[in-house]
């Protein structure tokens, strides 16, 4: 007979769903404002601001309208930072504070 | 194809002359005057303005396409622009066509163009055209504020213009006019926010038909915001037919992206409307 997973591990299996759902959806985003890559292209590490030459102030700021009105969430003028944009994870991360 | 009939010319607008392009075909069922959308948005649908004008003048009707007063290749500065110039030089258009034709008038309307609306204007028309209105005019300059400061966050050297600063009036006086540069964009802060001013309100009295086109994915429910909006709208008088386009949103793509789902169904839309001022004439 098995033993019920720890709530710790259940917390942590359903972290970890979160952030690969928000992952996705971010990639999900980002390849209808920067089409001209192939979909393999994007992962949770795929490096943004500063990496992607398309990646300039205009596709950020519509960026965050997509994030805005996809997950229902506000960013703060504050959360326009080089670190919050660095990568897909990075901003994965963002999301999931701001949800 | 046979060969378009365009006309271009710069016609006599409330502050100065305005470039516009009419295309004019040899039957008029219908008028179809472009609002273009605000600021970067007019460059970014510009190319989708081009063919839907072309589709609709294959139609039979007659299409034009402008630049507001500041923009464009149209006469002024952005910086003596504002809200009511922008809707008086439309609401100008509308009547220069009523006064020569009794034939059916539309507004084609992407994105931020809808937050140009008055009352006035829409007493004149016979529907609209939308193409993912953004009625929040709050959130539009929310959005286009933003890009001053992403342009500080890659180091742009427009950076240094994103502040908001006091300029002296033109002409003296004690008054201090505020002018803001966003993105190469020199305007009085004022524009802003007359735009932050402008809602969904503004349609409360129309009566007309309203096609609408909202970019959602097949798989996506849409919005509440959006719901609430098209429940708004479907309430009144006015006959609202709602089109999904799964498709990428073309005005905000780095590379030139046709929406050949978009193009396809708004060009049904023109059809019809030729089909029922057909029969009604």
């Amino acid at each position: 007979m098995t033993s019920a997973p720890s709530i710790e591990i259940v917390t942590e299996q359903v972290t970890e769903r979160k952030v690969t759902q928000t992952s996705a959806q971010l990639i999900k985003l980002l390849i209808g404002i920067i089409p001209n890559y192939q979909d393999d292209f994007w992962h949770a590490e795929t490096e943004l601001f500063g990496a992607i030459a398309e990646f300039d102030s205009m596709a950020l700021v519509t960026l965050i309208g997509e994030i805005e009105a996809h997950f229902d969430i506000t960013l703060d003028d504050d959360d326009i930072s080089a670190n919050n944009f660095a990568s897909v994870a990075s901003l994965t991360e963002l999301v999931l504070e701001r949800s | 194809m046979a060969k378009l009939s365009t006309a271009v010319e710069f016609y006599q607008g409330t502050k100065g002359p305005l470039f516009r392009l009419i295309r004019t075909p040899e039957q008029v069922f219908a008028y179809l005057l472009f609002i273009p959308p605000l600021f970067e948005q007019a460059n970014q649908t510009r190319h989708h303005i081009t063919r839907s004008a072309i589709n609709a003048y294959q139609q039979g009707i007659t299409t034009i396409v402008f630049d507001h007063y500041g923009t464009g290749d149209s006469s002024g500065e952005l910086m003596d622009a504002n809200l009511l110039l922008w809707q008086q030089d439309i609401i100008k258009q509308i009547a220069e066509l009523k006064a020569h034709s009794s034939q059916p008038i539309y507004l084609s309307l992407a994105l931020s163009a809808v937050l140009l609306l008055s009352d006035e204007m829409l007493t004149q028309v016979d529907g609209l055209i939308l193409l993912q209105p953004d009625f929040n005019g709050k959130r539009f300059v929310q959005q286009f504020k933003r890009l001053a400061l992403a342009a500080q966050l890659s180091g742009n050297a427009q950076a240094k213009n994103s502040q908001t600063r006091n300029s002296s009036p033109k002409h003296g006086g004690d008054n201090e006019q505020k002018t803001i540069d966003i993105a190469g964009y020199q305007m009085q802060a004022a524009l802003l926010e007359e735009l932050a001013g402008q809602a969904l309100a503004k349609l409360s009295d129309f009566n007309g038909d309203c096609y609408w086109f909202e970019w959602q994915a097949a798989s996506e429910a849409l919005s509440p915001a959006k719901i609430k909006q098209q429940q708004s709208f479907a309430q009144k008088d006015s006959q609202l037919y709602l089109y999904q386009v799964d498709d990428v949103k073309f005005w905000q793509a780095t590379a030139l992206h046709i929406s050949s789902s978009y193009l396809t169904q708004e060009q049904a839309v023109f059809s019809q409307l030729r089909s029922a001022q057909g029969e009604s004439n």
